[in-house]
C-alpha cells in the first residue's frame, strides 16, 4: 500500500519546525484551532546552557574523546561552552563528525 | 483484533521536556471532571508553614527561572517533603520549600505551584479535549531526565539516576525492531540540537537517526518507519533556517514554540489520509521537571539494578521500586474516542512505550527487563469499531 501523501502542485519553503500550511487536507470534519507564533524576544541564544544541554555537552566530550583521532577533535571542551548559541555549535560540529557519511575516511576500507 | 489495532502499522512517540501533569493539563478538570486534575484545593507549605495553593497562572516563559531543581535528592524532597523515615508517605508536599532552595526567595517558591489555563495551551487543550488522556502516566525515575528518556528507550536506565553516560547492556527498542525485519527511526531536530541518545548515536548512524525535516518529508512520501521517536530543539540557535526557538519546553524555554511543534508533528501525520489511518501518536513528557504534580507516585515492579547512596545523593539505597512524579501524555489516534480518559486504575510509565511497540511489532520478548515486562501497553486503548472521520487541524 502506498502511504503517500497526495500531491500539491506547489512546493513551499517552510520554516524548520513549522506547521506546513500547503498540506492538503483529507476529507472530513475539521475543527480548526489557531496556535499563537511566540514574540520574536523570546529568542535568547545567548541564554546560559542548563543542566539539559550541560550533560548533553559532556556526552558529546565523551563520543568525541572515544570515537574520533586527537587529529579530528573538536578541540572546544564542554567547560569553556556558556551559552545555547555556543553549545549548539560545539554539538552540531561533533555530531557532523560522528556522523559516518559526512566524515573524510581516516583508514581505507577493509577488503573482505 | 480490533480494527484500529488491525489498520496500525506506525506508532510515533514525541517526548517533550520537564512539565508536570497538573502545570499542562491540570485544568481540563473543569472541563472534563474525569481528568485527575487540579481544582484550586491543592496546596503545599511554604517555608513558613503558610498554605500555597495551586494557581492558574502559569506563563510561557520567565517565570521558572531559575530551573527548579529535579535531580534525584531533590525530587525526594518534593515527594516526601523531607521524610526520610521508613515506610514513609508519598506527600506530594515539598515542592515549594525545595524551590525555595534556589533562590531563598518566598514570592518566587510560589510560582511552583502555577498551572496553564487550558486557552493558554491550545494544542494540548485541543488534542486532550480530542483524543485521548492518560490519568496515571509517570515518570520511569523520581530524577531527571536522561535516565528517565533510557526507559522509553531501552526499559530501564542500567541502575542510573543521573545524567551520567551509561553503555547499556540490553538492546534499544529500535535495536530489536531491525533485529525482527521491522524499521525504526530517531528523529533529531537538527545538527544544532542533535540527539540525546549520544551512545545510540555513536553506533548507530545514519540507519537509525533522522532529523526533524527527514520526519516531515518521511510523512510525506509515506516511507515513515514502523517506530518513530522524535526529539525537539534544545536550545535557542541559528542554523540555515534562521533563528530556531527551542520547542522542548524545558524552563525556560518558551512554552508557546513547544505547542507549535507538536502541532507541526501531528500536522505532519494528519494531512497523509493512509498515514493519520494507520498511526498511533503518542505526545509524552520525560520528567516533571521540579514541578507541583498532587498524585503521588506509586511503586512499581523493581529492575534488578540499584543506586546506592553516592549515586542518589542520600543515606539510602533506591531500588527502583517507585516510579517518578505524574506527566501529560496523550494518545493520538482516529481511533480512539473523542475526550476519552484512562482510568486511575491502570498506571503507564515510560518501560510501557518499548513494552507497547515491542508487542505490537515483535511479540513476546523474554529478554524484556523486568520493569518493562510488568508495564501497561496501551495500543487496546484504539478501541473504536470505525475509524472517526472527526478531527482537528492546527494553523498559525
Amino acid at each position: 500500500m502506498n502511504d503517500a501523501a497526495p500531491r500539491t502542485s506547489k512546493a513551499t519553503k517552510r520554516k524548520r519546525g513549522a506547521i506546513d500550511k500547503s498540506a492538503p487536507l483529507p476529507p472530513g470534519d475539521y475543527t480548526s484551532i489557531r496556535v499563537p507564533i511566540p514574540p520574536t524576544s523570546a529568542f535568547n541564544k545567548n541564554r546560559p546552557v542548563g543542566c539539559l544541554i550541560q550533560a548533553q555537552l559532556q556526552h558529546m566530550y565523551h563520543a568525541e574523546s572515544a570515537r574520533l583521532p586527537k587529529e579530528e577533535r573538536d578541540g572546544r571542551r564542554p567547560e569553556d561552552i556558556h551559552t545555547e548559541a555556543e553549545a549548539a555549535s560545539y554539538i552540531a560540529a561533533i555530531t557532523k563528525l560522528l556522523h559516518p557519511q559526512r566524515r573524510k575516511r581516516s583508514r581505507p576500507r577493509p577488503t573482505s | 483484533m480490533p480494527p484500529g489495532l488491525d489498520a496500525l502499522k506506525h506508532i510515533v512517540v514525541l517526548m517533550m521536556e520537564n512539565r508536570s501533569f497538573d502545570h499542562m493539563l491540570g485544568s481540563l478538570k473543569a472541563v472534563n471532571p474525569l481528568i485527575d486534575g487540579v481544582d484550586g484545593t491543592q496546596w503545599n507549605p511554604d517555608t513558613q508553614g503558610n498554605q500555597v495553593f495551586v494557581q492558574p497562572l502559569a506563563e510561557f516563559q520567565s517565570q521558572l527561572d531559575p530551573d527548579p531543581d529535579h535531580a534525584f535528592p531533590a525530587v525526594d524532597q518534593q515527594i516526601f517533603n523531607g521524610d526520610q523515615s521508613n515506610p514513609r508517605v508519598a506527600s506530594m508536599k515539598g515542592f515549594v520549600q525545595n524551590y525555595y532552595l534556589q533562590q531563598q526567595d518566598l514570592a518566587h517558591s510560589q510560582k511552583i505551584m502555577y498551572y496553564f489555563t487550558d486557552d493558554k495551551l491550545p494544542v494540548l487543550t485541543a488534542l486532550a479535549n480530542n483524543f485521548l488522556v492518560f490519568n496515571r502516566w509517570f515518570a520511569s525515575i523520581p530524577g531527571p531526565t536522561l535516565c528517565n528518556r533510557a526507559f522509553a528507550h531501552y526499559g530501564t536506565s542500567f541502575g542510573q539516576v543521573g545524567m551520567n553516560v551509561f553503555y547499556p547492556q540490553g538492546k534499544s527498542i529500535y535495536e530489536r525492531l531491525q533485529d525482527a525485519g521491522h524499521t525504526a527511526k530517531l528523529y533529531y531536530f537538527d545538527q544544532q540540537s542533535s540527539s540525546l541518545e549520544v551512545v545510540n548515536l555513536l553506533q548507530h548512524q545514519p540507519q537509525l537517526f533522522g532529523t526533524y525535516d527527514q520526519f516531515i518529508a518521511d510523512c510525506k512520501s509515506g516511507t515513515l518507519s514502523d517506530y518513530s521517536f522524535i526529539e525537539p530543539n534544545y536550545s535557542d540557535h541559528d542554523n540555515d533556517d534562521g533563528s530556531q526557538l527551542a520547542s522542548d519546553q524545558h524552563p525556560d524555554h518558551n512554552v508557546q514554540a513547544g505547542e507549535l511543534f507538536i502541532a507541526s508533528v501531528y500536522n505532519a501525520i494528519q494531512s497523509n489520509p493512509n498515514l493519520w489511518a494507520s498511526t498511533a501518536l503518542l505526545v509524552v513528557y520525560d520528567e516533571h521537571g521540579g514541578i507541583f504534580d498532587h498524585v503521588p507516585p506509586p511503586a512499581c515492579t523493581p529492575d534488578g539494578h540499584s543506586a546506592g547512596p553516592a549515586d542518589t545523593g542520600l543515606n539510602y539505597t533506591f531500588n527502583f521500586d517507585r516510579l517518578g512524579v505524574r506527566v501529560p501524555a496523550i494518545l493520538i489516534s482516529p481511533w480512539v474516542p473523542k475526550g476519552a480518559v484512562v482510568g486511575t486504575d491502570r498506571v503507564f510509565e515510560h518501560a510501557s512505550i518499548p513494552a507497547t511497540v515491542t508487542n505490537h511489532f515483535i511479540g513476546p520478548y523474554p529478554a524484556a527487563t523486568p520493569r518493562e515486562q510488568a508495564a501497561q501497553t496501551f495500543l487496546d486503548l484504539l478501541s473504536l469499531p470505525a475509524m472517526r472521520t472527526d478531527s482537528v487541524v492546527f494553523s498559525t
